[in-house]
């Protein structure tokens, strides 16, 4: 490889993943903004100028007890305990969520039943360590819909996706279909942390927060590996799992507003040599962030300016809960 | 299961024990005791911080304690450098653009011995039999390029050039003495992380969670808004790495067991230089008698570890004490942050 190719390759390679499955991508200004306004991309996070740290760290625990609920059923068929669940604004119930068998007898079935107990400890720990550091200042468990059945948000989610076009997606009716469960929600995390980093004053509350971030990076990479790894295996592929989550992060994309905050895991081309995605990113290797209206555009289930639906039936509690019009 | 007992289960059995069960030093007493101590939210609500310039390319040096931006962003660009020019050898057979080299203080190569027969133990391209491996290691080779680019550019005219950089798997080599510390080898032996898959993703092992936790120290260290969330997406970028080698890692240890006696291992080695606070974890702990999955290193509140940058230069420089040299970097960092802490 020459050297100037080598760099061009870099860029290239994150440019083609995404003009893969962008049709609005504007390689143009994709290529010239690489070098040059590395840094606007934080520039909306500063529009929003009432918001506390309090505030912030509140519409984490929103999103942790999603996530956790969601984890602690599917691994161990029950939730959060109900001390962990109280708090300011209104309180709400689950709805929905069930174990997931991952004893099918086959080995590849039960490793991702121990990676489901070991998120559904990271998270439980999450919302344990957040509800500590509010104090008195946290929000209460708003109402949760993690139902798997025919109304419930995962079907509409995979309903909006392409994902399936009639029917039921029921995240906990194999190993397989709990991964595009996870999928839906981990990239989220990890664009909703990193939007909110320069968002909070309090060092030792950014500390944690990255802290949080990384672990939540580290759960998607868990979900993004091993499906990536079905989807290509040498025997039986599972191509059907590439072009899901692909599905999955473009209805996520379509969302949360025109920028391309998002990208799945197919494999693309560059220099002739075939490239994993496991690692979502920009032309500069940076993870992409999502402002906290647009992380509620993807819980809401809404691309609009709502209050409430999708995961969230209710909304979430805090002085963030109005997603973006987009 | 009562939530009582579920509760208990997920925060004391599966996150302090599968800590615990390896771990000569727990802080679950003092890491409660800290939590409790952050609740003072009610003086945080004021952002004075509003605006987000769009900083010009060479970052101000306002100062947090003696560190500046610059400097921060500038030791992170040369465990970048070790990074990419790793990845890039195993992914491609040939490392970094020169133009991407060149800065303030020493410029320094990649060490090569030419005279290695066939290449052997030298910096080179891995000949991968799983060809999903190989598509892993040309991923990150990429983002770790990108990752130098980006951090150069950032930087302008301050940022500082790739000091010398050891990344050979020869006897002589960084990898060998890091594996022999580590037990993964014995002494006399040597460790090629481009022989074999295997070997690569160890050696991948071993940079990647050290990347994170230096990350995770990095953020809050920096001044500048913008900088804290590009360090942020960094930051996010080696956690997705790291997940990727250590899923993988875990993966293939179900029918190779050595790869997850030998992660554990280097794990171990990187927090015996490090000093007595537990920042590391292998791949797999024991919950309830079972062996579980440890894929995600944490700590009982499952906020990943943070390293100072003189316990990174501890591990990168494969020495506990308080130097300025050795290991992966013989001449040491280029910059203000070059010397490894006093760790024991």
């Amino acid at each position: 490889m020459t050297e100037s190719a080598q760099l061009l390759d870099a860029f290239d390679a994150r440019v083609e993943r995404r003009n893969l499955r962008r049709e609005f991508f504007k390689t143009a200004m994709g290529a010239a903004a690489a070098g040059v306004t590395a840094f606007s991309l934080a520039s909306k996070a500063g529009a929003q100028s009432t918001i506390t740290d309090t505030d912030i760290l509140n519409f984490a625990l929103n999103l942790e007890y999603l996530e956790a609920q969601f984890y602690a059923y599917a691994a161990n068929g029950t939730g959060l305990a109900a001390n962990q669940l109280t708090g300011t604004g209104t309180q709400g119930a689950v709805t929905g969520g069930q174990q997931v068998n991952f004893a099918t007898g086959i080995a590849d079935d039960a490793i991702v039943g121990q990676y489901a107990r070991e998120i559904a400890a990271d998270e439980a720990a999450h919302v344990a360590f957040l509800r500590t550091a509010l104090g008195s200042a946290a929000v209460a468990q708003p109402a949760i819909n993690i139902s798997g059945d025919a109304n419930g948000p995962f079907t509409a989610a995979a309903l909006a996706a392409g994902v399936i076009t009639s029917g039921t997606f029921n995240p906990y009716s194999s190993p397989t279909a709990f991964l595009l469960g996870a999928y839906i929600f981990e990239d989220v995390g990890v664009t909703a942390y990193k939007g909110a980093s320069p968002l909070i004053s309090n060092k030792t509350f950014l500390q944690a927060a990255a802290g949080i971030l990384a672990v939540e990076a580290y759960h998607a990479a868990i979900v993004r590996t091993t499906l990536y790894a079905r989807g290509y295996a040498a025997t039986n592929p599972q191509s059907s799992l590439i072009t899901a989550a692909g599905q999955i992060s473009d209805a996520r994309d379509s969302l949360d507003g025109a920028t391309d905050l998002d990208q799945g895991i197919a494999q693309t081309s560059v220099s002739g040599q075939p490239v994993s995605n496991i690692v979502p990113l920009d032309s500069n290797g940076i993870a992409f962030s999502r402002s906290p209206g647009q992380v509620l555009n993807i819980v809401y289930l809404n691309k609009a300016a709502a209050t409430l639906g999708g995961f969230f039936p209710a909304g979430v509690n805090g002085t963030l809960r109005a997603s973006v019009a987009n | 299961m009562s939530e009582e007992r579920f509760i208990l289960d997920v925060i004391e059995e599966a996150s302090a024990k599968r800590r615990s069960d390896r771990r000569r030093f727990m802080r679950m007493a003092a890491g409660a005791g800290a939590v409790g101590g952050l609740a003072m939210l009610g003086a945080c609500g004021d952002d004075g911080d509003d605006v987000i310039v769009v900083p010009t390319p060479t970052p101000t040096t306002v100062p947090t304690g003696s560190v500046t931006d610059a400097d921060v962003l500038n030791f992170a660009l040369q465990l970048e450098y070790l990074e990419a020019q790793f990845y890039s050898y195993a992914a491609f057979g040939a490392g970094l653009s020169s133009s991407l080299l060149g800065g303030t203080g020493t410029q320094g190569a990649v060490a090569i011995n030419a005279s290695a027969t066939d290449g052997a133990g030298q910096p080179r391209q891995v000949r991968f039999q799983d060809p999903i491996v190989a598509q892993y290691a040309r991923e990150i080779a990429y983002d770790e390029i990108a990752h130098v680019n980006f951090l150069r550019t950032a930087l302008g005219s301050a940022a500082v050039a790739q000091p010398a950089i050891n990344l050979s798997g020869d006897a002589s080599g960084a990898f060998t003495a890091a594996a022999v510390a580590a037990g993964v080898i014995t002494s006399g032996s040597t460790f090629d992380p481009y022989a074999s898959d295997e070997n690569f993703l160890l050696g991948a092992f071993l940079f990647e969670d050290v990347g994170v936790t230096a990350y995770m120290g990095g953020v809050t260290l920096l001044t500048n808004k913008t900088f804290i969330e590009a360090a942020a997406g960094i930051h996010a970028a080696e956690a997705y790495h790291a997940g990727l080698v250590r899923t993988t890692l875990y993966r293939k240890g179900l029918s190779n067991a050595a790869l997850i006696t030998n992660a554990g291992k280097i794990s171990d080695a990187r927090d015996s230089l490090d000093g007595s606070t537990d920042l590391d974890q292998g791949i797999v702990a024991t919950v309830n008698g079972q062996q579980v999955a440890n894929i995600v290193p944490a700590d009982s509140n499952a906020i990943a570890f943070v390293r100072t940058p003189g316990q990174v230069l501890n591990v990168v420089y494969l020495n506990k004490a308080a130097v300025t040299g050795g290991g992966f970097f013989p001449g040491g960092l280029n910059g203000t942050v070059r010397t490894s802490a006093a760790s024991g």
